[in-house]
């Protein structure tokens, strides 16, 4: 073969990069080998599906073109090269990470509870008296199905087209003599005692009385499991509310006032704490401090190797570590949060004794001040403020990772969150998510207030 | 008196700033240290209240040995000699009261001045102070809220402060625009001529040094090149000092 261009193209055909290789460019034929080495292990090893394959394709096309262009003199396209190897890549992260569009679209109404339940945060309920109006109805029927009326307390009245028949069947109510739109609610009692809910066109939801204090309405009699040969009563039930009280607090909410405080304690616990042992930390860890002395260079690096470990382990982690040793609880929240907010603020801190300006020192030192006055004046006032705006921020960070921390049972608010998402209460997780977004919120203006104000 | 007898400092990375200096100043007298960039003037200054500790030599004060003083005894010292810096070396976060009080350091009580709790006569003496040099009324203001030619004046409030005996000034003005550096020099001028304090400041503008100076000593290379009347450096000298290249830009 005399084109070298085509010749170079074949190389790489057989081996990606090969072609590329030989014309010269080494570090690039390399680079594309690798790349697609590393693809076609990941497509073998993950057992990935037939797209993968394709992008692999792509990509082994490109890298062909590739060699064909510099064999042949032209001006490569690496852009496009490097799209076309990435391309694969994309395909295959995709599928690990399980990407599904069209669950993400078509399960949209799973969603559903969760969102009703942060619409309608469960912070306030009244209490409901429900007056009853009842018939029997019976499954199957006994004899002959029949119409029957029964009366309601305060002189109303319902009639039943036939207070017997099979699941499924079309059942006709009506009423008189209720209280002009009034909301009603249909219950069904089977002969064990378990209630549940009538639907009504379908529906669940309760129905409301006419302006003359009557109803029609149609229901469907409930799939409840029966005997053909012996006839059980059941009890079709009309509850309306007799009486409601204003609304009130609801326990749950109470329950979330406290963990919330209970979470902002453990953060304000956590940042004092941790500011504190903090100090230390900063002063070894504060290179304009420590130079000079060999002893002292060696705290630096000590203070400096530790805040750096804690720093790099996630509180969240910490957390499952202290639950084991202290037991659930708030406390186990308060270690981990110290641990991580000694590593932070030391860090801080000590960016910010090393930032100081030497000049007033040496200005105050120039007037005859002692060692502490010099500190006094010249040192303190310069570190104070910003360590007070950080330790601030800090608060604000750690009210934040205590509402996570308590999903691993480190306390707070979090605890109780995840709970009730295992619980699906849903109303109540609602209440505890907005309680937390208030909180966080106020904090961080408050602290946004801080730092404009001392940095 | 000040005497400075065979002063030499060297760096730590072995830069000879200042060799084997020596020179007098008389109460009174208003001596401007001049010299090109690296000559040596700030660390000579820094010498005399020992913020740098000079390598050999000795400075005395009104007879009192400074180099040799232990840190009580420096700090009485460095209570009677003020110094104003070129960048003014406020603290920036703090009131322009609080840097104008911390001049009174040196004669305060440990307690009661980290505890910040003045003496009436003390915060009065500051707003007298601030009211010579005239912004009594950014008392309350934070240094870094006031302009250069601000700022300026309350590090010359901090070291007036000290009622010292002796002022240094590194480039006091060199920071700030010509007409308020003469304006800045002016106070300088004032402390000289109306309360007989001694004045040595380092300039880098030939002619602010001739208007201000009653002596002028000219550094170069750490050394001596010129100790004497301002009337007297005429082209010749001045080349001397500069170098051959330099030209004379004076002031207006
Ligand atoms: N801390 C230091 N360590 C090492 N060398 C220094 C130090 N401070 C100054 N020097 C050197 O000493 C020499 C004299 O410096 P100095 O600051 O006294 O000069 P200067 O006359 O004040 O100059 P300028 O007009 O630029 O302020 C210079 O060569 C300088 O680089
Ligand atoms: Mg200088």
């Amino acid at each position: 073969m005399s084109n070298p261009a085509a010749l170079a193209a074949l190389f790489s055909l057989i081996l990606p990069g090969a072609g590329q290789i030989r014309s010269g460019h080494r570090s690039r034929g390399l680079i594309i080998l690798v790349i697609t080495l590393i693809i076609v292990g990941l497509v073998l090893w993950l057992n990935l599906s037939p797209a993968s394959w394709l992008g692999l394709a792509v990509a082994w096309a490109a890298n062909v073109w590739d060699a064909w262009l510099i064999a042949g003199g032209q001006r490569p396209k690496t852009a496009l090269l490097a799209l076309a190897l990435a391309l694969p890549i994309y395909v295959i992260g995709w599928q690990v990470t399980n990407i599904d569009l069209v669950r993400f679209f078509t399960s949209a109404n799973r969603a559903a509870p969760v969102v009703r339940g942060l619409l309608r945060p469960d912070f306030f309920a009244r209490e409901i008296d429900y007056g009853i109006a009842g018939n029997d109805f019976y499954l199957p029927c006994p004899a002959p199905a029949d119409a029957e009326s029964s009366a309601a307390p305060n002189g109303a009245t319902v009639t039943i087209s036939q207070n017997c028949g099979l699941p499924g069947e079309t059942v006709q109510l009506t009423g008189q003599g209720f209280d002009p739109n009034q909301t009603l609610q249909l219950w069904w009692t089977n002969p064990v005692g378990a209630e549940s809910r009538v639907r009504i066109f379908g529906e669940f939801e309760p129905f409301q009385v006419d302006e003359n204090g009557g109803f029609q309405t149609e229901i469907t009699v409930p799939n409840q499991r029966y005997e053909a040969d012996n006839p059980r009563a059941h009890s079709l039930e009309l509850r309306y509310i007799a009486s409601q009280s204003s609304y009130q607090v609801t326990e749950n909410a109470r329950l979330v006032a406290s963990r919330i405080g209970e979470t902002i304690a453990q953060a304000l616990m956590a940042t004092f704490v941790g500011a504190l042992l903090a100090m230390p930390f900063s002063l070894f860890g504060a290179r304009n401090l420590m130079a000079g002395n060999p002893a002292l260079k060696v705290l630096y690096y000590i203070s400096r190797t530790v805040m750096n470990v804690l720093r790099s382990v996630e509180p969240l982690i910490m957390a499952i570590v202290f639950v084991v040793w202290v037991g659930l609880g708030p406390f186990a929240g308060v270690l981990a949060l110290t641990m991580h907010t000694i590593a932070a603020l030391g860090k801080l801190y000590s960016e910010s004794i090393e930032s100081i300006d030497v000049g007033p020192i040496e200005a105050i030192r120039a007037t005859g001040a002692n060692q502490f006055q010099i500190i006094a004046y010249g040192v303190l006032p310069q570190v104070i403020p910003p360590w007070i705006a950080f330790t601030v921020f800090r608060w604000d960070i750690n009210v934040r990772m205590s509402t996570i921390i308590g999903f691993v049972g480190g306390g707070g608010i979090g605890f109780l969150l995840a709970q009730w998402i295992r619980l699906s209460e849903y109303r109540a997780a609602g209440a505890a998510i907005w309680a937390i977004a208030v909180v966080v919120i106020i904090l961080d203006l408050i602290s946004a207030r801080v730092r404009e104000r001392l940095i | 008196m000040l005497e400075v007898i065979n002063v030499s400092k060297v760096y730590d990375d072995g830069t000879r700033a200042l060799n084997n200096v020596s020179f007098t100043v008389e109460d009174g007298e208003f001596l401007v240290l001049i010299g090109l960039s690296g000559s040596g003037k700030s660390t000579m200054l820094r010498c005399i209240n020992r913020l740098i500790d000079p390598t050999e030599g000795r400075i005395l004060y009104n007879g009192q040995d400074i180099t040799n003083a232990d840190p009580r005894e420096l700090r009485q010292i460095r209570r009677q000699i003020g110094m104003v810096f070129q960048h003014f070396n406020l603290v920036k976060r703090s009131s322009v009261l609080r840097n104008v009080l911390s001049g009174r350091l040196g004669y305060t009580n440990t307690l009661s001045s980290v505890l910040g709790l003045w003496s009436a006569e003390d915060k009065q003496k500051a707003m007298e102070n601030l009211r010579l040099v005239g912004i009594e009324n950014k008392a309350n203001n934070r240094a870094d809220e006031l302009s250069g030619g601000q700022q300026q004046r309350v590090g010359i409030a901090r070291a007036m402060m000290q009622e010292p005996t002796l002022m240094l000034a590194d480039e006091p003005v060199a920071s700030l625009d010509p007409a308020l550096a003469d304006s800045v020099m002016r106070y300088f001028e004032k402390l000289n001529q109306e309360r007989g304090t001694s004045v040595i400041c380092s300039l880098h503008v030939l002619g602010l040094a001739r208007r201000y100076a009653t002596r002028i000593i000219a550094l170069k290379a750490g050394e001596v090149v010129y100790n004497g009347d301002p009337d007297l450096i005429d082209d010749v000298r001045f080349r001397e000092i500069y170098g051959d290249e330099a030209v004379e830009h004076s002031l207006r």
